[in-house]
């Protein structure tokens, strides 16, 4: 049996200037992913043409073990999207938006719609172009998970929210997921939020996927030792990510074989730590490499 | 429900077994009586910041070694364990702990005469003899 909810196959879409994919991805029932990486390298593309709003030159989107375009209406009323999508609406008050997109989703559920609405503390009488930053991602958060999706799709939701509403949106994702049978795709800058919701860590860069990864694998297998001097032989080893001198230390993806390696090589280990979430993101997400 | 259960820092120890070592030892101690309701997977996940997978191979073992069961729908429960169990359990977890202090011992060097009366003195301090 298929466990998927999203399989992505040699996706491609080309800009003047910026090239996606190609881009194979797979996200199992259940898990929460992280996409991360630096501005401009693919994030909201990618979010764009996984809801259709673009098209691919190349590659297949399957959600559900279905085609995107082939099943395009089943598929959305599945998808809760959060995406600075609803901007052309903005001339719209909040009341008159949720009752236009309540139109679009016959799973539209309007008890738990007036109830975040509430909870988020959102007025509903203004104009949806007229609110702030926060109070728009608010919104679209709320009218997201109001049609009952099975998948959330979430790019950088809580930008712009104040604190309360973070925690909020925080509880809200958990128990979204509580069954085990929802999934949520999130981009965000916000390592809290990697940390607190997510299980899978997929990383960008310049459209290209650099690794995918399950969020523990860091604590399991990273580490930064402190060596006596560098080991020349282990120079080209793929497992060192970075190496720094003074003092002398490596970091690497994979601690038992480099401690292993570094005995071999009779190198003498002066130290040995966890490396954390954030450093791990920072070597892939950076350009320079 | 909050338990009092950390990831160290410092242990080399996978998080699963980590937690699974934690929770057996609050039942076994008797801060978490059998019928007591543990957090969900996803919410333990969210507090301790790994992965379900973790969280879920973690519950699965303790289920599977008699010490919680999940109803259906309900939620995940403590349960009533045998005392031999219990005794059994507390003496692993001491000896658990103790073989984690005696190759950190090793590490830095100490000798087995070293560290038995460094294991006496930590003795005499926890019941001020």
């Amino acid at each position: 049996m298929d466990t998927n909810v999203l399989n992505i196959n040699g996706l491609t879409k080309n800009y003047k200037k910026f090239s996606l994919g190609p881009l194979d991805l797979q996200i199992e029932k259940g898990t929460a992913v992280a996409i991360v990486g630096a501005n401009g390298s693919g994030k909201s593309t990618l979010f764009r043409l996984l809801m259709n709003v673009l098209q691919p030159e190349a590659g297949s989107i399957e959600w559900f073990g279905q085609n995107l375009l082939r099943k395009e209406t089943e598929i959305k009323g599945e998808v809760g999207y959060v995406g600075d999508m609803l901007e052309p609406f903005g001339h719209l008050k909040i009341k008159e938006l949720a009752a236009l997109v309540s139109h679009w989703f016959p799973s539209w559920d309007e008890k738990y719609y007036s109830q975040l609405i509430k909870r988020y503390q959102v007025d509903e009488e203004v104009k949806f172009g007229k609110s702030s930053k926060g109070t728009k991602k608010k919104v679209e958060l709320v009218l997201a998970m109001s049609h009952r999706p099975s998948v959330l799709l979430l790019d950088e939701p809580s930008a712009g929210l104040d604190i309360s509403s973070q925690r909020k949106m925080k509880e809200d994702l958990i128990s979204f997921m509580e069954d085990g049978e929802k999934s949520i795709i999130l981009a965000t800058h916000n390592v809290e939020e990697v940390k607190q919701i997510c299980d899978f860590i997929t990383i960008l860069r310049d459209g290209k996927e650099v690794c995918t990864f399950m969020k523990d694998d860091i604590y399991d297998n990273w580490g930064r030792i402190w060596v006596e001097k560098f080991p020349q032989g282990l120079k080209n080893n793929p497992n060192i990510i970075a190496y720094e001198e003074n003092p002398p230390q490596i970091v690497t993806n994979n601690i038992r074989e480099m401690e292993d390696l570094l005995q071999t090589e009779q190198v003498r280990i002066i130290n040995m730590q966890r490396v954390n979430l954030e450093e791990v993101i920072e070597y892939f997400v950076d350009t320079e490499q | 429900m909050k338990l009092p259960i950390r990831v160290s820092e410092e242990s080399r120890e996978p998080i699963y077994h980590q937690i699974e070592t934690q929770v057996k030892a609050l039942i076994v101690s008797g801060q978490l009586p059998p019928g007591t309701p543990l957090p969900s997977i996803r919410v333990l996940s969210s507090d301790l910041s790994c992965s379900v997978i973790t969280t879920r191979r973690a519950y699965q073992n303790l289920e599977n070694n008699g010490f919680i069961k999940t109803v259906q729908g309900k939620g995940t429960f403590v349960k009533e364990i045998d005392s031999d169990k219990k005794e059994e359990t507390k003496r692993k977890v001491v000896l658990d702990a103790i073989v984690k202090a005696v190759e950190q011992g090793k590490q830095v060097g100490s000798s087995k005469e070293e560290l038995q009366s460094i294991f006496e003195e930590a003795i005499k301090k926890a019941f001020n003899d």
